[in-house]
């Protein structure tokens, strides 16, 4: 009898210390969940507040950027460079670089401005010099007795990425003689070509490399790396 | 039989290179009418070609980036406060030398104000003049093409503030 007493009351106990411990563990769970939660949410305030700043910082930059690249452009414009003058410019430039900051420096990737511009003015030489080619060829196709012309729409996927590379691929093409872009859609390229020369000089893809160079398109062999490369490689052999 | 056609302004252009080069130009455009409007008194242009040239850049900005956006950065509203405000500039000055004692837009008058010199004080007049000149064309400009492109619709966001 007492035995059976004995083992109920040492159940009994057991029972309410599963119980006790069950109710300290979700209480502990509980804690644990709300304070994760409350530091997901502090991290989550301070990564906003510093992407805010991020994206303030930015925008101020632009907005400088752009102001000072105006003021060029109206000291550029203006002949008269007394202090009335040059204020009303300022006041004109920072009207409109609070009108349209977004716009000049839309998509700009950090620091590599500088590289741009100087590949920029490297490659403008080239261009000059392949429009002196592609115009003495289409002089040549005019003039030849032979009918040489043969118009053709040839089209290319084309591996530039970003809008403004693009841009100044199509708008190459548009300059070279005998070659112009027709449209761009999705990245492939509708060019309306003169002659056969001129299309198969297009299909070789130097521009575009050249062009990718320039803007620093991933994913390319540029063919200028290649030349640098070249000495090397005859070294070695 | 009557063939109704609407062209969606709110729509962005889907050219990228007219996108683009829309985009960089823009900024030059407004420099080059604000400089217009600016030394119209010096060289050739003035009130309104600058007007002009200023109302072009926004209306660029309509057909290729859409309604929407232009209308995020010059609201209806403001379009048609600066319509007003050119015009009141204008009469405003011409009143103003009535006041002072001389004829209607005769600027020389307005060196009593400033203490310039008569030369320079019809100087800066005609600067006044170009400028309310200027920003009246600019808004009429805008809002004439924006009631002729829309059709009379209301834009994105006012649609669906009234759905």
């Amino acid at each position: 009898m007492e035995v059976t007493i004995l083992v109920q009351a040492a159940d009994e106990s057991f029972r309410i210390l599963e119980e006790s411990r069950n109710r300290a563990r979700q209480v502990l769970d509980t804690a644990a969940r709300l304070t994760s939660e409350a530091q997901i949410l502090q991290r989550k305030r301070v990564e906003a507040i510093f992407k805010g700043a991020k994206q303030t910082k930015a925008e101020v930059i632009r907005f400088i950027s752009t102001f000072i690249l105006l003021l060029g452009f109206w000291l550029l414009l203006s002949g008269h460079y007394d202090l009335f003058h040059i204020s009303i410019g300022v006041l004109c430039c920072g009207l409109v670089s609070h009108l349209s900051h977004d716009l000049l420096f839309a998509n700009p990737r950090a620091g590599d401005m500088r590289v741009i511009v100087k590949r920029f003015i490297v490659y403008v030489p080239w261009l000059m010099y392949q429009i002196v080619l592609s115009n003495l060829h289409v002089a040549r196709l005019a003039l030849w007795p032979k009918r040489l012309i043969d118009p053709k729409i040839i089209e290319f996927k084309s591996k530039l990425e970003s809008d403004i590379s693009m841009v100044t691929l199509a708008n190459s093409i548009t300059l070279t003689p005998g070659t112009i872009t027709v449209d761009v859609k999705d990245g492939i390229y509708y060019v309306h070509a003169v002659s056969k020369k001129v299309a198969e000089d297009l299909m070789t893809g130097e521009m575009e490399d050249r062009i990718a160079h320039i803007f620093m398109e991933a994913d390319h062999v540029y063919v200028q790396d290649v030349l640098d490369m070249a000495p090397i490689f005859v070294e070695l052999k | 039989m009557i063939i109704k056609r609407t062209i969606d302004m709110t729509r962005q252009s889907d050219d990228v290179i007219v996108k683009t080069l829309s985009r960089l130009l823009i900024p030059f455009i407004q420099i080059y009418a604000l400089y217009v409007i600016a030394h119209g008194h010096y060289s050739p242009g003035g009130g309104f070609q600058g007007g002009v040239i200023l109302g072009a850049s926004f209306i660029l900005l309509v057909i290729t980036f859409g309604l929407d956006n232009a209308l995020r950065r010059m609201t209806e509203r403001l379009n048609t406060i600066l319509c007003s405000l050119g015009v009141f500039i204008f009469a405003g000055i011409g009143l103003l030398c009535i006041i002072l004692g001389g004829n209607y837009l005769d600027y020389g008058a307005l060196d009593k104000i400033f203490h310039v010199g008569i030369a320079q004080a019809r100087s800066l007049g005609i600067l006044g003049i170009e400028t309310g000149v200027g920003i009246a064309v600019m808004a009429v400009m805008t809002s004439i093409f924006l009631d002729i492109s829309t059709g009379g619709l209301p834009s994105t966001k006012e649609r669906n503030q009234s759905d």
